[in-house]
């Protein structure tokens, strides 16, 4: 052992390589001490230099590999060490943040909960407008579905008609842009009771055509989809059945395939179950019937399909709807007996084509839970604005123990990872209490949200929501961690001088602080703007007067069993009088239940089913002038308008009269008005086929009824009896009645099982569905107002109850530091009112800021809202002073209690503190 | 000059004759080298080369320290040392090359039974 190894004195030279080119550096110098070490050693046993070196290096070895060997050892060490440095110094931040935060709770505590409530919000609207507006349809290339449908504007405003059979086949032979266009037609079937466990059901049925499994991508999971020669046959003598209805009803016995059910009467031969998945895009379907729609059949003017495109590889919708336009215009020419150039003219017809996610979600809805996403985004905008500034007072209250860290050599650097560190623990927190309010918020949601917002029963919290819940809990973070270094370009030592206050930071800080502050305000003064229009619109539209009475109104439909009570000839006058007289019948039961005031039945009613014409005849038309005309009808019972609430001029229907044939029906006053302007309506004429005697003559003109909907026009319809007269036969037996009852009861719904019951005892195989309340009718179409208005409502609150905070923790902040200057005004004789009046004049100002900059921002923005209001203009300026004035007053009660304690300040101790 | 060395080093024996070259003291590498040479006579055979990539291997093992530090002539060298890690894989290669050896010698000195 020689001299040079114990008792050396280990001085830290250098610390870790820290570069690859410095590893390789500390290499060689290791084997240069070697090899010159050996060279010296053997000149001192008489070797020559050069000879000492050559030997050193032959007794070394391969100089170089064992060179490049070592240093990749070495490379390999820094890595490691590197991860653990970074490591390390997580840890280490992590545990000094935790410590930090733990000693201020209050902070903490106010910073998560904060920012959980305003991430829970936006993630739980997020959640939804992702699960209903943003993921793609359940379709394998769900974005080359299109919607193929016919718009009436010039006869009928928002109304959206469907295809003609021959259409369909037309437009496919003649486009290139679509590879094929299925049909459907939403229907109802009553499958028949098999006994008293198994009463008959109603169920959502779907006309389709064969090749909409196709265009739909569905596929049967036992047996067979349809075929298209099931859709030459009228009636129809096969079904498919979804998946969930074979499970329900059949038990999922796989040997239903090829088994015959009984469907209203008529023996229905089961081929085939297709998946859970098979649905319509905009609606649950239990069975799948055939259309009746194949190439052969006459043109006629019948727009009642529903048109599913599939676009082929490289085609857009736009592309499918520039093709139709020229297609629709030869149609008159092609098929003349169906669409003439008039009717194109007169109706504006066009077919349209539209991605059919549009349809599904729908234009307005899909706004809707936009501008829902855009209030919860803002509210969580006004949440991180109070975060900042609860960050910027405290990093301000700790200027001394900053200061101190970097004069003790903490980086810039190691300042914003603490920063960094600090923000990123409570946004985690947040983010994770965020995901828990978002879900238990969606589960509220779910329950106010409008039933006929499509994939409703798809939205729970998923991956998309707690990524968008990290995700934005991760920007903020940022964000805030950020903060710090705003204002702060040079490390700030000014506090530890002796008083120093470090005064030019400070005065920046403080107008970063009220900046947010202001912007808090303007963005509240936003929402709360949206809020009350909404609320504005919703009283509007509750106030409105719908042309019939919901209070106390309970109705159904009871379905009798086609087989035996409908026809496959419109025109056999027996199966009309077999419905009218079951439904008389039942009509007079019900009558004596206890409570109830009127009973009537009708084929249509408001909010609930759909107005679309019917072509009826006028008499004594000038059929070159006009072609008849086209109102919404409806077959109704005498009883029907006592029950509905209709007020009636003229004489009211009657079960005599209806039974003898007397022929009188009933419109509306605005289709009076329109068909026969100049003269009263009593006594004119109108019938469904034919335009000789004998007609129905109008005996009575009844309160136009908004039946589409309490934001939509009136509907202009004709009502005819349900019982027809000889001679003027209607469009078919009305097998599918809703029953209308008009109760004293204050909860109608408590008669529905009585009748049940007596709906069974005459007709054991009717089925009966949709048992509600007129009033819930209403409320369902109001949802979405409702719905929107709530959620905004609840976006504006947070927005006032943070800036409210805001400004509150803004002023008081001011006030501790300027106890001072408050001292010396009140030692020189300033009055307490005067400080107090300064102070909350100070909180008012910064307010009136926000409210300024709110208006032009609300005056710019929410034009967006305009197809969701109703009967009040999105720039309504009570409304905006209404809100201005809400903040103002805020502002001045949260300057108030700051302003109490500057008032009280003791000029003696305050100056003594200082 | 020495008499040429005799044997040539087992394969994993150079670990061993470096940990228990470091159990006596930190040392540099050329310092490690001369302790092995003279504490075996010269009579083994080592590549000097080698002994710097098994270093520096048993040091991201964590079985080596290394710091640089000064020689006694006021020269910069890295000096390793062994570590808590570095003790016990020692006495765990020792047990092993006992076994090892004792093993071989049964061997060796056994006879065919008459």
């Amino acid at each position: 052992m020689r001299g040079d190894e114990p008792g050396w004195q280990l001085r830290r030279v250098f610390r870790l390589p820290s570069t690859r080119a410095r590893a390789g550096t500390l290499v060689d110098e290791e084997l240069r001490f070697h090899l010159e070490g050996r060279v010296e050693e053997l000149m001192a046993r008489g070797l020559g230099r050069d000879e000492a070196a050559a030997e050193a290096r032959r007794r070394f070895g391969d100089t170089d590999s064992y060179r490049r060997a070592t240093a990749a050892i070495d490379e390999q060490i820094i890595q490691e060490q590197r991860r653990m440095d970074v490591f390390d110094v997580v840890t280490r931040e992590t545990r000094q943040a935790v410590r930090s935060l733990a000693r201020s709770k209050g902070f903490t505590l106010t910073a998560v909960s904060t920012l959980a409530l305003a991430l829970g919000a936006a993630t739980a609207i997020f959640t939804m407008l992702y699960a209903v507006v943003i993921r793609p349809l359940p379709y394998h290339d769900a974005d080359r579905l299109v919607a193929l449908s016919s718009p009436v504007p010039k006869f009928k405003g928002d109304t959206l008609w469907g295809l003609a059979r021959h259409e369909i086949f037309y437009f496919k032979q003649n486009s290139r842009a679509l590879a094929d266009i299925g049909v459907y037609q939403n229907d109802q079937l009553t499958v028949s009771g098999t006994g008293p466990d198994r009463p008959a059901e109603r169920v959502r049925a779907a006309r389709a055509s064969a090749n909409l499994f196709n265009v739909l991508g569905i596929s049967a999971e036992l047996g067979r989809t349809l075929l298209p020669d099931d859709n030459r046959e009228r009636q129809g003598s096969v079904l498919v059945l979804g998946h969930d209805y074979w499970v329900q009803r059949f038990g999922g016995d796989r040997g239903i395939v090829g088994r015959t059910i009984d469907v209203g009467g008529f023996p229905m031969t089961v081929v085939g179950v297709v998946p859970a998945s098979a649905q319509l895009p905009d609606l649950r379907i239990d069975v799948w019937a055939p259309a009746y729609v194949y190439a052969e059949q006459p043109a006629y003017n019948n727009h009642t399909w529903n048109g599913v495109g599939r676009l082929r590889a490289g085609f857009t919708a736009a592309d499918a709807q520039r093709e139709l336009v020229p297609l629709t215009q030869r149609l008159p020419e092609l098929f003349p007996q169906a669409e003439s150039r008039k009717f194109l003219e007169s109706t504006g017809f066009y077919t349209q084509v539209r991605p059919m996610r549009d349809v599904v979600v729908g234009e307005v809805m899909t706004r809707a839970l936009w501008i829902l996403f855009g209030s919860v985004l803002i509210v969580l905008l006004i949440a991180a604005a109070n975060l900042s500034n609860l960050f910027l007072v405290r990093i301000d209250a700790r200027r001394r123990e900053i200061a101190l860290r970097a004069a003790l050599g903490a980086g810039r650097m190691r300042l914003v990872i603490h920063a960094l560190t600090e923000s990123t623990l409570i946004a985690l927190a947040a983010g994770v209490l965020a995901v828990g309010l978002a879900a238990a918020g969606l589960r509220i949601l779910l329950t106010v949200a409008p039933t006929e917002l499509p994939r409703l029963a798809e939205v729970h919290l998923g991956a998309a929501g707690v990524a968008f819940a990290a995700g934005s809990a991760l920007l903020v973070a940022l964000a805030l961690g950020l903060l710090p270094s705003l204002g702060a370009s040079t490390l700030d030592l000014s506090p530890l001088r002796d008083g120093g206050r470090g005064m030019t930071t400070s005065r920046r800080r403080h107008a970063v602080r009220s900046a947010l502050v202001v912007s808090q305000v303007a963005l509240s003064l936003v929402l709360i703007t949206a809020a009350g229009l909404m609320v504005h619109s919703f009283r509007n539209l509750r106030a409105v007067r719908p042309g019939f009475d919901p209070t106390g109104v309970l109705t159904m439909t009871v379905a009798l069993p086609e087989g035996r009570f409908g026809s496959r000839n419109d025109r056999d006058v027996g199966s009309y009088e077999r419905t009218s007289a079951l439904y008389e019948q039942l009509a007079e039961r019900v009558r004596s239940l206890p409570g109830v005031m009127a009973v009537g039945f009708s084929e249509k009613i408001p909010l609930a089913s759909g107005f679309l014409c019917t072509g009826v005849n006028i008499e004594g038309a000038d059929p070159t002038r006009t072609r008849g005309a086209c109102p919404p009808t409806a077959l109704v019972s005498p009883g029907f308008f006592e029950a509905m609430g209709i007020r009636l001029d003229g004489r009211t229907p009657s079960w005599s009269g209806m039974d003898q044939h007397d022929g009188a029906m009933v419109v509306s006053r605005a289709f009076a008005e329109s068909t026969w302007p100049d003269e009263t309506a009593f006594g004119k004429g109108l019938k469904y086929y034919g335009s000789t005697p004998p007609f129905y003559r109008v005996a009575g003109i009844a309160t136009d009824i908004l039946g589409d909907g309490y934001d939509q026009p009136p509907v202009a319809i004709a009502y005819f009896p349900m019982l027809p007269i000889p001679g003027a036969i209607l469009w078919g037996a009305p097998t599918g009645m809703h029953l209308v009852v008009r109760t004293r009861s204050g909860n109608p719904i408590a008669l529905a099982s009585g009748i049940r019951r007596m709906v069974t005892e005459l007709e054991p195989q009717a089925a009966i569905t949709n048992v509600e309340t007129m009033d819930a009718l209403v409320a369902k179409s109001m949802a979405r107002r409702t719905f929107t208005m709530l959620l905004l409502g609840v976006a504006a609150t947070m927005a006032l109850l943070l800036s409210v905070v805001g400004l509150y923790g803004v002023i008081s902040y001011v006030v501790g530091q300027r106890r001072g200057e408050i001292a010396i005004r009140m030692a020189l004789g300033a009055r307490m009112a005067q400080v107090g009046r300064t102070v909350v004049g100070q909180s008012v100002r910064l307010a009136a800021l926000g409210v300024v900059l709110g208006l032009v921002g609300a005056l710019a923005s929410l034009r967006v809202l305009r197809s969701l209001l109703f009967g009040v203009s999105p720039t309504n300026p009570p409304l905006m002073a209404g809100a201005a004035l809400l903040l103002l007053v805020v502002a001045a009660v949260a300057g108030y209690a700051p302003a109490r304690r500057a008032a009280r300040v003791d000029p003696a101790e305050a100056l003594r503190s200082e | 000059m020495p008499a040429p060395p005799e044997l040539e080093l087992l394969r994993g024996t150079l670990d061993l004759l470096i940990l228990r070259t470091l159990s006596w003291a930190p040392m540099h590498g050329l310092a490690v080298l001369r302790w092995i040479e003279s504490a075996t006579r010269e009579r083994l055979q080592i590549e000097e080369g080698a002994l710097y990539p098994a270093l520096h291997r048993m040091e991201q093992k964590g079985w080596l320290g290394a710091e640089w530090g000064y020689t006694d002539q006021g020269r910069q060298a890295k000096f390793y040392r062994l570590t808590a890690a570095g003790k016990r894989q020692l006495a765990a290669e020792v047990s092993k090359w006992t076994r090892y050896t004792e093993t071989v010698g049964f061997l060796l000195a056994a006879e065919p039974a008459p």
